[in-house]
Order: C-alpha cells, then sequence, then structure tokens
C-alpha cells in the first residue's frame, strides 16, 4: 500500500512540475470581450498610442457616462462641442467609428480596460515607443508601429491555477506530514478536484500553443490595406491576382506594385519613404520579404480558389475587416475547430455549380425534404484528407 | 487452388513442422519477479518522469513561433502560378533509352516526370529509369564547373586551351575521335559534320555498353540496311522471343510493352489475346509474362534456331540443313508459327550475326515482314559497331589517337577490358570528358566539359524514322554547365547557340516535309508544344530476304560444336533499374526491387536451384567467380541448369555517394568475338568460400500464406466461362451477409481495378508512386529490416516446377477498404473513412502505435522508423537543399513515429476536382489519374468513380474476371483484381 501511495505521489509531483512548466512558458492572453476586438485595431492597453490614445487607466480619467456617449458615437459629441472630444479629436485627428452596442456591452469592455490597466505590465517597452514624441500628425501615428513581440514570456499567472496548485501542494503536506484532516478521503478528493481545475487550464493553454489570433507582425514597408483598398478602391483580386485559380492568394512580385507606384510616388501618410523602398528593391533586384501574416502548419493545405472561387467566401471572412486596416493583422484563430465549425454552417453553391450534380443522393434528399440545405461537411469539407494529404 | 510460393524457403517450410518456441516475458528486470516489477516504484521511475518533465519544460519553452517570411517574385514569369503545375513536352533519351516525355515543374522546379500520350512511340508510358531521372538532376554529384586537371576554371579558359590542342592537332593533320554512346539528335549529327569541317581528322565512334550491333549487321546482309527494324507486337498472335527482354530492356522497352499489353486485352470484348513463347537463359520480366516459358542455355539457342528454321523451310520445300537436334523438341512450335504466317514475330536478343541472320530468315519464312516486322522504319537508339570501338583501342594503343572526346559514355567501367583501354588512352594527348555526372572516364581525362542535365537543354531526337520529338529546358541550369552541344558549337567558333541550331536544322529539313503549317514559328511552337513531331509515312518497297543462309548456319554449327561446354556459362544482363549503370548513383532506382529476385541495393550471382542444392550454396554465400569477383548467391527459380547470371551495372568506382562500390562491376566478363561484344560467357569457375554477404531482399516481406489471391485461368477456359477460376469470388459474394449498413457515399466513390493479364510487373508504378508522393529512400540496412517504404509493392508468385516456374506480378497497394480493419483499431482515430470510400491516413493526428500495421490484412501501411529526411545516416535524397527540391509540394514529407500509406493520390483527386469546381463542370471519367495509373506502360491500372455506373472502372468492377484479395474477410476493399488469363496450350517441347 505505502508502496502505491509512494508511486502515486511521485506521479503527481511531477505532473504538477510539468503543468507548472507548461503555464510558466504559454503566453497566457487575457480573455478581451468580442467587442473589444474592434477596439483593439486602433487602441492599445498600456501598450503606447496606436491611431487612437492608449486606454490604459481611461476609466480613472475619465468618468463612465462620458465615455459610453464617446464610444457609442464620438462625432456626435465633437459636433455637440463637447470640450474633451474636440481636443481629442484635435490631437488624433482621425474620427473614431460609431459603435452600436448596448450600455452592457460597453461596460464589459470598460471593466476589461479597468482590469486590465491594473495588471503589471512586464513587456519590455520597445524603442520606438520611447524614442519618438507624442506628435499629433498623422504620419507620425503610422511610424509609431510597436513592433509585435510574439514570443514575450508574460509571468501572468492565472489565479485559477495558483490557487489549484497551492491546494495540492497543501494536502500533500498533510497527507505525509502534518496530518490535520483525519480522513485521507478528504485529501484526495480535494487532490483530485484541484487537479481537474489546473489541468483544465493547462489544457486550455496548450491548445492555443502555436496560434498566432491577433498577430501584427511590422512588415518591411508599412503598407496600408485602409489606404489601398478604402482609400484607393484597388480591388483584391488586383494584387491577390491567383486567388481564384490557385491554392495560394498570391502575394503580389514587386512589378505589380510598380504598375501604380511608377506614377505615384509619393503617399498621403509617409510621403515618399515607404513607395522608394519598392524603387529600391526593384533596383538591388531583391524581393521584399514580408512578414508572412495568417501561417498555417505545414500539414495543412488549404486552397484559396476552393473558398473563393467556387465556395465565393468573402475575403472579409476569414481575414476581417483588411479594407480598415493600416498594419495586416490575424483577426481569425485559424484554428481548426474555427475551419471544421464554418464548414458545418456554410452551404456550398449546391444548385448553382455543375460539379455536384454527380451527388445524385443529396439532390434526391433536397427533394424529398429530407434535408432542406447541404452544407460543406456533407460533400466531404469535413474529411480528414481534405485538407491534411 | 494452386499451391502458390514466393521463395525456394517458404516452400521448404511449409513441409517442415516449425516447433514452438517457449514465449519468454517481453519485459523483465533483472533480480525482480513479475510481479514486483509491477507493484513497484522504482527511483528509476522517479528520476525517468523527472526527466520527462524537465525535457518537456525545455521544449516548450522554446516554442517560440518563428518568423515565417513570404517572399514573392521581384517580376513574376507569366507562366508561373504559385500552386499549379506547369507541364513541357521534352525528350529523355540517355544513349540507351527513348522515351517522349512530360515534364511537371512547380514554381520552376521539374518535380515529376509523365509520358507523353500524343507520342506515337511512348504512348504515355514511361520507364522507372524515366521517372526516376527527375532526381539525376538535382544529383550532388553533379559536375559543377568545368575542369583542366581536376582543377575549377572557366568556360573561357578551358575553351581558349582546348581550341589550341583542337588546332595542334588539325595542323599537324592527326587523328580526333568523339567517342559517343548512340546519337539520335539528328541536330548533333550535324553538327558533329560540321565539328568535322572545321577539323578535318575527326571521326564520330558510336560505342554501346549494352549492344545490338549483331542486327544491324544481320539486316545490312540480309535487307542492306544496317538497322534495327519496327518490331510490331501488337500485330503479332504468336510472338516467339529467345533471349530478348523486350519488356524490360531490350531496344524500346516501353513501345514494346504498350504494343504486347494491347494485345492482352481481354475487357474490351476482345475474345482472343496474343500467344507468347519465351526462351531465355535468365528469368527475365518478359520471361515471367510468358504463356510458354522454355528455360535453356545460351549455347543452346542456335541450334535451336537452326532447327525451327528447319523445321519451316519443309513447309515451303526449301533446302533445310544438316544440325543436330536441339534439347527442346521445335516441330510443334514451328506447326503453331506456321498457323500464323504473317502474324507472327520471332525476336532474338543475341549478339551473334549468325542467330540474327537466321531469325531474320525464320521471320522472312513466316511472311512476317511488312506485317509485324518493318525495315523501312528503322528503330535509331541503336547505332554502334562493335567493332568500331576495337579498332579505337587498338589505334590508341598503336599511338594513333591523338584527341578523343567522351560524349555520353563510360568506357572505363564499362568496357571489358579497362586496363587496355586506359593504357590506350594514356598514350592519347587530348582527352575531353563532357560527362554530366563524375564517372570513372571523366576522372581519367585532362579537360572535363560538363553537359547539362537533359531537364536543363535543348535537344531534338528521332528514334524511329519519321518519328521526331523535342526537348526544352524545364529549369535554368543550377550549376556553371553547359550544353554538350553548346562546348561543340564553341569549338568550332560558331556563333549560333544550339536552340538557334536546332531551329535552323527543323527549318530547313522538317518545316518543309509537313504542309499543315506554312509558318515556321507556328509550325515550331507546336512541335514544341506537343513535344513530337510524326512525319507520314513514305510508302516504300519493303526488301526482300534474297540471302543464302547456308554458310550462317555452317558458321552457328561449327561454331557450336568447337565450344567447350565444360563449366558454367555465365550471362551478364541488363537490370530495368540500373541498366548499364549510368543512373546507379539514384538512389530511387537503387531501392527498386528487382522485378523477380526481389533484390534491392546489390547485384549477385543467379544460380539455378538444382546447381544451389548440388554445391550446397544457398542465399547469401559468396561465392567467387573465375578468381576475378566474390559476389554473393541467389537461388533464382527458372534461371537453367548449368548456368549463372549477374547483372551488369553495378560496381561503380567513381560516382556519387549513392552508387559507390554496391555491387561488383561485372562488364569485366564481356568479351569481344568476332568483333561482337558477347553477354554470356562459357567456361566459368564458381568457387565457394565460407563467407556470406547480406543481401537486401523484400521477397518474403509481404507472404500472404497461400491464400486465393493471385487467381488465373486459361483462355480455353476462359472462353468457356469467364468466370474461370475466379469461382472464390461468387462464393465470397453469397457468403457476404452483414447486419451492418453498407456503406453509402453521397458523391463519390474512388476505386482502382488492375488488370493482373496486363500487368507486367516492370516496377514503373512502385517508382511513379515514390516520386509522386515523397516516399522515403531508407537503404539497404533498412530495407533489410523489412522496412521498405514503398507505397505499392509488386508481389511475385512463383507456380509449378522449379525449374520451369509459372510467374505472376501483383500490385498491392492500400485497398481502400470500405469496411477497414485498420480504422477501428486506431486509439486516436488518425486513420477513418473518407465521405469519398477513401481511407484515410491523418500524419499530424498519428501517435505511432503501429496497431493498424498490425490489424491490415494486406500488409500496405508503412511505418517511418527514423525521420529520413534530414538525416546524416539516411544520405540518400532527403537530407541537402538540392535534391529535396524533387519533393512534391503537396504532399506532406512525414516525419519519425508515424504510419502513412497509399492515398490514391489524393492531392490528384482534389486538384481535378477543383478545375471541375472552377470550371463548374462535372468530373469527366478519367480525368483523375493516380501516379501508378498514369504510368503504367500497360495501362493495367485503371482509376475512378464507382458511383459513375458508366466509368471504365465501374465497368470493369462488374467483370466476371473482377475479384478482392482476402474477399472472405469482407473487408469491401476498393481494389479490384482481374484474373490473368494465360494462352496456354502446352507444347510438348
Amino acid at each position: 500500500m505505502k508502496e502505491k501511495i509512494r508511486f502515486l505521489i511521485t506521479n503527481l509531483l511531477s505532473t504538477i512540475l510539468l503543468v507548472f512548466a507548461i503555464q510558466f512558458f504559454v503566453q497566457s492572453q487575457t480573455n478581451a470581450p468580442e467587442q473589444y476586438k474592434v477596439c483593439a485595431a486602433c487602441h492599445t492597453i498600456g501598450e503606447g498610442k496606436l491611431i487612437g490614445p492608449d486606454l490604459k487607466g481611461i476609466t480613472e480619467k475619465r468618468d463612465e457616462a462620458w465615455l459610453i456617449d464617446f464610444i457609442r458615437s464620438s462625432q456626435t459629441m465633437i459636433k455637440n462641442g463637447d470640450e474633451e472630444a474636440v481636443k481629442l479629436f484635435d490631437e488624433y485627428k482621425i474620427p473614431m467609428p460609431d459603435n452600436k452596442m448596448t450600455d452592457e456591452e460597453i461596460k464589459e469592455i470598460l471593466t476589461f480596460i479597468r482590469n486590465s490597466s491594473k495588471e503589471p505590465v512586464l513587456a519590455d517597452k520597445t524603442e520606438s515607443q520611447s524614442v519618438v514624441p507624442a506628435s499629433s500628425t498623422s504620419e507620425t501615428v503610422l511610424e509609431d508601429f510597436m513592433p509585435y513581440q510574439l514570443a514575450k514570456s508574460r509571468l501572468r499567472l492565472n489565479i485559477k491555477f495558483l490557487i489549484s496548485i497551492l491546494l495540492i501542494l497543501l494536502m500533500l503536506i498533510d497527507l505525509i506530514f502534518t496530518r490535520f484532516i483525519k480522513f485521507r478521503i478528504i485529501h484526495i478528493v480535494i487532490i483530485l478536484v484541484a487537479l481537474t481545475l489546473g489541468v483544465q487550464v493547462v489544457v486550455a493553454k496548450a491548445i492555443g500553443l502555436g496560434r498566432q489570433e491577433g498577430y501584427e507582425p511590422d512588415q518591411p514597408i508599412k503598407f496600408s490595406h485602409k489606404v489601398h483598398v478604402t482609400g484607393n478602391k484597388i480591388d483584391c483580386k488586383y494584387c491577390h491576382s491567383t486567388v481564384e485559380e490557385s491554392r495560394y492568394a498570391g502575394i503580389p512580385s514587386t512589378s505589380v506594385c510598380l504598375n501604380c507606384h511608377h506614377v505615384v510616388r509619393e503617399g498621403q501618410h509617409t510621403g515618399t519613404t515607404e513607395i522608394n523602398k519598392i524603387y529600391e528593391a526593384f533596383e538591388s533586384q531583391k524581393p521584399i520579404e514580408w512578414v508572412k501574416v495568417h501561417n498555417l502548419p505545414d500539414h495543412v493545405f488549404f486552397s484559396h480558389a476552393q473558398h473563393v472561387a467556387v465556395g465565393k467566401v468573402d475575403c472579409n471572412h476569414c481575414h476581417g475587416e483588411v479594407e480598415n486596416m493600416d498594419r495586416i493583422r490575424q483577426v481569425n484563430s485559424l484554428s481548426m475547430g474555427w475551419c471544421i465549425n464554418c464548414h458545418r454552417n456554410t452551404e456550398v453553391q449546391f444548385k448553382s455549380n455543375e460539379y455536384y450534380t454527380s451527388f445524385m443522393k443529396l439532390h434526391d434528399d433536397i427533394k424529398s425534404g429530407k434535408i432542406s440545405k447541404v452544407t460543406v461537411d456533407q460533400v466531404g469539407g469535413n474529411n480528414c484528407q481534405a485538407c491534411h494529404n | 487452388m494452386k499451391d502458390y510460393w514466393k521463395s525456394i524457403d517458404e516452400k521448404n517450410l511449409r513441409i517442415v513442422e516449425t516447433k514452438q518456441k517457449e514465449i519468454e516475458p517481453e519485459f523483465s528486470i533483472v533480480g525482480l519477479s513479475s510481479e514486483d516489477v509491477k507493484l513497484r516504484s522504482t527511483r528509476r521511475d522517479f528520476l525517468k518522469i523527472c526527466g520527462y518533465t524537465a525535457v518537456s519544460a525545455a521544449i516548450l519553452s522554446s516554442c517560440e513561433t518563428p518568423v515565417r517570411k513570404a517572399i514573392p517574385y521581384l517580376i513574376q514569369p507569366e507562366e508561373i502560378t504559385p500552386g499549379i503545375a506547369n507541364y513541357y513536352a521534352s525528350t529523355y533519351f540517355d544513349g540507351n533509352d527513348y522515351c517522349s516525355i512530360l515534364v511537371k515543374t512547380r514554381e520552376g522546379r521539374p518535380i515529376k516526370i509523365e509520358g507523353n500520350e500524343l507520342s506515337g512511340i511512348s504512348r504515355g508510358g514511361t520507364m522507372p529509369k524515366i521517372q526516376a531521372s527527375v532526381l539525376n538532376l538535382y544529383d550532388t554529384a553533379r559536375y559543377t564547373d568545368p575542369l583542366i586537371d581536376k582543377a575549377k576554371t572557366s568556360w573561357e579558359q578551358i575553351d581558349s586551351d582546348i581550341k589550341k590542342e583542337l588546332n595542334n592537332i588539325s595542323t599537324k593533320e592527326g587523328n580526333l575521335i568523339i567517342l559517343a554512346s548512340t546519337v539520335i539528335s539528328p541536330s548533333t549529327k550535324q553538327l558533329f559534320g560540321d565539328f568535322k569541317e572545321k577539323y578535318p581528322g575527326t571521326e564520330i565512334i558510336y560505342y554501346d555498353a549494352v549492344s545490338s550491333s549483331a542486327i544491324l549487321s544481320a539486316n545490312k546482309l540480309s535487307f542492306d540496311r544496317a538497322v534495327i527494324p519496327e518490331y510490331k507486337f501488337d500485330q503479332a498472335q504468336l510472338i516467339v522471343g529467345f533471349n530478348a527482354d523486350f519488356l524490360g530492356t531490350w531496344i524500346m522497352p516501353v513501345e514494346f510493352t504498350k504494343q504486347y499489353s494491347q494485345r492482352r486485352d481481354l475487357t474490351n470484348g476482345e475474345t482472343s489475346i496474343s500467344r507468347h513463347i519465351q526462351f531465355e537463359s535468365i528469368m527475365s520480366l518478359t520471361g515471367s509474362n510468358a504463356d510458354e516459358r522454355y528455360a535453356i542455355k545460351p549455347s543452346e539457342e542456335a541450334i535451336l534456331l537452326l532447327n525451327l528454321y528447319n523445321a519451316l523451310a519443309v513447309k515451303i520445300n526449301s533446302p533445310t540443313y544438316k544440325v543436330k537436334a536441339s534439347s527442346l523438341d521445335v516441330s510443334q512450335l514451328a506447326e503453331e508459327l506456321w498457323e500464323n504466317k504473317g502474324k507472327s514475330l520471332v525476336v532474338s536478343g543475341t549478339n551473334s550475326i549468325p542467330v540474327q541472320v537466321i531469325v531474320n530468315a525464320i521471320n522472312s519464312l513466316l511472311n512476317n515482314y511488312e506485317n509485324t516486322i518493318h525495315i523501312n522504319h528503322a528503330v535509331l537508339v541503336k547505332q554502334a559497331h562493335d567493332k568500331d570501338v576495337l579498332d579505337v583501342v587498338k589505334r590508341m594503343n598503336d599511338g594513333d589517337v591523338d584527341g578523343l572526346i567522351f560524349y555520353n559514355t563510360n568506357p572505363l567501367y564499362d568496357f571489358p577490358d579497362v586496363e587496355n583501354f586506359k593504357n590506350g588512352l594514356s598514350q592519347v594527348g587530348l582527352t575531353i570528358s563532357l560527362a554530366e555526372t563524375a564517372d570513372e572516364t571523366s576522372d581519367a581525362c585532362k579537360y572535363v566539359c560538363p553537359d547539362n542535365n537533359f531537364l536543363e537543354s535543348w535537344n531534338d531526337a528521332e528514334p524511329k524514322e519519321g518519328y521526331f520529338s523535342l526537348a526544352q529546358p524545364a529549369i535554368n541550369k543550377l550549376y556553371n554547365t553547359r550544353c554538350a552541344q553548346d562546348s561543340f558549337l564553341s569549338w568550332i567558333d560558331s556563333d549560333s547557340d544550339y536552340y538557334s541550331y536546332i531551329q535552323n536544322y527543323w527549318k530547313e529539313n522538317l518545316f518543309n516535309k509537313q504542309d499543315k503549317y506554312p509558318v515556321f514559328r507556328t509550325f515550331w511552337n507546336h512541335c514544341l508544344q506537343n513535344g513530337v513531331l510524326e512525319l507520314k509515312e513514305e510508302s516504300q518497297a519493303h526488301p526482300d530476304f534474297k540471302l543464302d543462309v547456308t554458310t550462317y548456319f555452317d558458321e552457328l554449327v561449327k561454331s557450336h560444336s568447337k565450344a567447350t561446354h565444360e563449366g558454367l556459362e555465365l550471362i551478364i544482363y541488363e537490370t530495368i533499374a540500373i541498366g548499364n549503370g549510368k543512373h546507379a548513383n539514384n538512389p530511387w532506382l537503387q531501392e527498386l526491387p528487382d522485378a523477380i529476385s526481389k533484390v534491392t541495393w546489390d547485384n549477385y550471382v543467379a544460380v539455378s536451384p538444382k546447381y544451389a542444392k548440388a554445391q550446397g550454396i544457398e542465399n547469401e554465400d559468396v561465392v567467387i567467380i573465375n578468381d576475378q569477383i566474390e559476389l554473393p548467391v541467389i537461388v533464382q527459380v527458372g534461371q537453367p541448369e548449368g548456368t549463372i547470371a549477374i547483372a551488369m551495372g553495378y560496381g561503380r568506382t567513381v560516382a556519387g555517394r549513392v552508387a559507390k562500390n554496391i555491387g561488383q562491376n561485372s562488364f569485366g566478363f564481356t568479351e569481344f568475338v568476332d568483333d561482337l561484344r558477347q553477354y554470356s560467357v562459357t567456361n566459368i569457375q564458381l568457387t565457394k568460400t565460407k563467407k556470406t554477404y547480406p543481401l537486401a531482399l523484400t521477397q518474403s516481406h509481404h507472404s500472404m500464406e497461400g491464400r486465393g489471391l493471385i487467381r488465373e485461368a486459361t483462355l480455353s477456359d476462359y472462353l468457356k466461362n469467364p468466370s474461370s477460376g475466379n469461382e472464390e469470388h461468387e462464393k465470397a459474394e453469397e457468403e457476404a451477409v452483414t447486419l451492418y449498413k453498407k456503406p453509402d457515399y453521397k458523391g463519390h466513390h474512388w476505386a482502382l481495378a488492375i488488370d493482373l493479364n496486363k500487368c507486367s510487373g516492370c516496377g514503373n508504378c512502385v517508382l511513379a508512386c515514390q516520386v509522386e508522393n515523397n516516399v522515403a529512400v531508407i537503404g539497404k540496412e533498412e530495407v533489410r529490416n523489412r522496412r521498405i517504404m514503398h507505397w505499392i509493392r509488386i508481389d511475385r508468385y512463383f507456380e509449378g516446377e522449379e525449374d520451369r516456374p509459372a510467374v505472376v506480378h501483383q500490385p498491392v497497394m492500400c485497398q481502400h477498404c470500405d469496411n477497414a480493419p485498420c480504422e477501428n483499431v486506431c486509439p486516436v482515430a488518425a486513420t477513418s473513412h473518407s465521405d469519398e470510400g477513401l481511407n484515410q491516413m491523418t500524419y499530424n493526428r498519428c501517435i505511432g502505435t503501429r496497431y493498424c500495421m498490425n490489424n491490415c490484412p494486406y500488409r500496405v501501411r508503412r511505418f517511418n522508423w527514423y525521420d529520413y529526411s534530414d538525416s546524416k545516416n539516411f544520405e540518400y535524397n532527403l537530407n541537402n537543399d538540392v535534391e529535396k527540391m524533387a519533393l512534391n509540394p503537396d504532399v506532406t514529407v512525414r516525419s519519425r513515429g508515424i504510419v502513412e500509406k497509399c492515398t490514391f493520390c489524393l492531392q490528384r483527386i482534389q486538384e481535378k476536382k477543383l478545375n471541375a469546381k472552377k470550371e463548374n463542370r462535372t468530373l469527366k471519367d478519367g480525368e483523375i489519374k493516380t501516379a501508378c495509373a498514369q504510368t503504367c506502360p500497360s495501362n493495367a491500372i485503371v482509376f475512378g468513380d464507382l458511383n459513375d455506373k458508366n466509368s471504365q472502372v465501374s465497368k470493369l468492377f462488374k467483370d466476371p474476371r473482377s475479384y478482392h484479395l482476402l474477399e472472405a474477410l469482407h473487408t469491401l476493399s476498393s481494389v479490384a483484381y482481374l484474373t490473368k488469363i494465360r494462352n496456354k496450350k502446352n507444347l510438348t517441347v
């Protein structure tokens, strides 16, 4: 019996060690409410200015009612001549879009900002932030990009996790040495519960390993999709020309940039500095090394043509509102669960595409009313080897 | 059910009762009883777990997501769409094999070779050497720069040096020889003419390591045309082969296999198939496909043919000649041939003029010319006369040669008397090699002007009169090399490059022979796109055979009686994969099991079972042949008694890391008799040693224990009852009662049908699959450990007597069972069934329990025991950046610890499905072809959709000949086999 217990304890201890190790190194992400993602396009919390001001401590600085009004429609406030609002607009020059949110939703965001502001920011501040003075021109706002550092290990230990570890340790100490609690069953039950909690946290974190939701790296050229898509109304397919033919949407070659930029030699935000990099690349015969934002593991075979040309899926569906992004950011998790959920819910072009006429049995089922629609998973979209071959 | 066996060992094993060994406990810890082990957790356990934790922590801490770059083109080439393959029509000719091909390139890298269906010769077929040739491009043993005395130099330097030497030779009116294997490029031939003009003392000498010199001479004598005639196996009802491995290696195996299989097809409502009788001295692929095969010694062939001639001559009252009776009675054969007059074909691969003349005479008696043989359509792939190279060696030794240029030839490896050649070469002042890869000859040359790989160069070819094809570069040059023809052009101070030279040639010589295209530009583009140009035949009167055969008869009779037949007879033969050894550095070819013996990575001495028994020799025993070379033995059924056989192409001494010192060079045994190279020699002494040498056989890897896997019937039985030999299938269908619902596929249901009657067992599908699916090469040791990774294997079964076996070949790949035994044992659901009937293998989910492998009754799953890529221990084709360019980017490279298997080329299914969707149309039957189906030279494999009732595969599944492997297990496999039908009549010979 004693042997068994010893064995159990050794195993437990090492498992805890492992769990702790994972927890220690997994980059923790605070759970932002869904709506905050819109805010995060322009604001940070304690990481400096982006397009809009840093939101750290904003809940202390302004009162809640003002904030709710401002978030809902800043332009209305400016028109109404709110002093603070006008001052802000003068500083940043870029109007904040209106948000149709309920008070509860806004309050949720504010709570999140409040909590996030309190957390110690261990991430070392990047040079650009301290060097670049706060200036009010939109040009420097763009230059104010903060290099994204993905591999920062932040020591944000989860409370739930810490408690579970503490409990386990306490129970073990009591079980072996102090023996305050008489019945051993209580130890075991508590340990098991604590362990379940701890493992739950770790599993949740471990699943997120390698995912890059929110990834927004600096690019060698400060290329703004917002300027090109929203401003200049260029169609996605002009540059990403192979999106309907091939697996790859295609990063445009330098020569494609030059199609326009041999005329357009000065940008509205960065002047000639960024555009000159195109000419530099072309003259030195060195292609531009973009940083890939949307990465899939090597064993995933994803086809843009299948989704865009055949499935008629909009680019935004996966890539988010690219037209509003200066710097491209991954807005979806691109996890397998995310893919599969969409496959389960999305209807295929069953009647309009001739290819599907060979699915006779499904056509029969529709006719007989057995099914009302055909989703991707019904035509093999969720087969393992549809993506892993 | 016939009793099939895979090896002699297996056959004997069935007789001997095996003793069950006492089973030892699987694990034991010294000093502890098994009870203790179960209970105790030791200090060691603790340390193990701690270690595990520490390592996990360390790994996790390094879990930084790397920054990945996306680097677009600077200027994207118009024809390239990243992710979509381009195909370029081109030509493969290595001095031996010809094939019109399509080169598949991805983002500018050639990754696969397919056959060109527009070619009237190869008709979309390929052979293993051709499939594997894409890796030769990325071979690390290639020369990267021009060399003078083995030191790297520039092209300007080497050109000026060579030109100086060439001019010296011409001014002193010296002799310059260009020694080349057969050149079939008409432009190159013209270029040689220009070269001769500039340097008048130049001679062009062809030298083929595997020569057909006798056929050329015999046809010169018979018809006054020194050519190889066109053979039409598809026109022949009765084919009689004498030592001609026409399905494997002889002259044009791709074309011959296409033709041959066309007449073995019973699926198109045909009720007759051709009949094939083979007399041979090695167990060849062709012999293994024959309806009847007779093992003869090489020395018996001539007498057999003479008797056959006599027996036929009697029929038309031609004079007969005196000859002793042959060991086999040919009178019935003669009768049968006579019945098939004008529809028969007799071929011999023996390099002897009298034998070939007699063969011509027999074909002439049988009225086969103009029916199955056309002398007017000469095949040009072998043009070397053996006498020429002998003259060169003699003149070199006499100091009569001042300069020697080697083009696509390697005599210091494959010449019989290498020492003699070497001595001669040392007296030659100027030696230039145009080799692409380091070889024995280029190693001895002063100047090395490395040629481009054929995938980097322009070229043209005329393999058969009137059939032209073009080769175009599919990739830019990888190294500082130069096309050989460009070297010649620069030495004659020409301004033109070879590309414009070819264009000029075509403009002047071929453009005017057609009337379809009025403008040369369109004509050229058309030819380049198609890869081939086939001109209309000009009808010419067929020359008659008027030769008096008396002298040849006498010569043969005399030489036969004179020859001493003591000792053994040795046959040096070509294998399908390695051939004459030119591509021995290709790991894909080295690991392709021999079609018959299933040996990889070595050559060996094949001895007959009777001889082996008498001498007490077993497999892997090392023997010494004529005190020259030591080789291990394989006891080869079907090997005639009194003969042994050794494959050529092994034992390269100067080659890349793969080929070096694999096997032994057997070219030294060949000899010149009457100025003709003989590949069989007599008076061989075989000495036993006590040593053994391990051979990597795949032979009894996958024994299926004599269940009804191969089903066959004779043609007469088949005509009476189409399901003859396939009675088990009916029984299995009847017994297939199940409580479970039959799988229901809403869209497609992919399936494969394999016609065993057409499959020749050449192994091309194995290689095509390997290239397409990034299947790893694992090396000899691992093959010996039975870990070969090929997704298709070709099972070869023998039946009948040991010395006269019938052979069947059966390609086996994943059967994609609808009721798959592998799927329900996987603990992590890494293998599952798709909605299209595919048995899927999800690599990233597999944890390597190998339960699926254990539960697969077909043994088609493969386990990655190591990381075969990027490993120093597996230096084949996956461990450096250059060779990795041959990988197919659409298929995952599997890592260690996971199971893999045939996917029915899923990437191809996905691609074609997507194309259909993009084009808003349904899939056409035959549009999707798996790599094996596409490349099969005998069209034995058909892929398609079973849910499409009109598809070819659906029809084949309903054929009375169709059956499944182990169908009694109710696995509901998606691969059907069609019974083998033999056209057997049981001659009494």
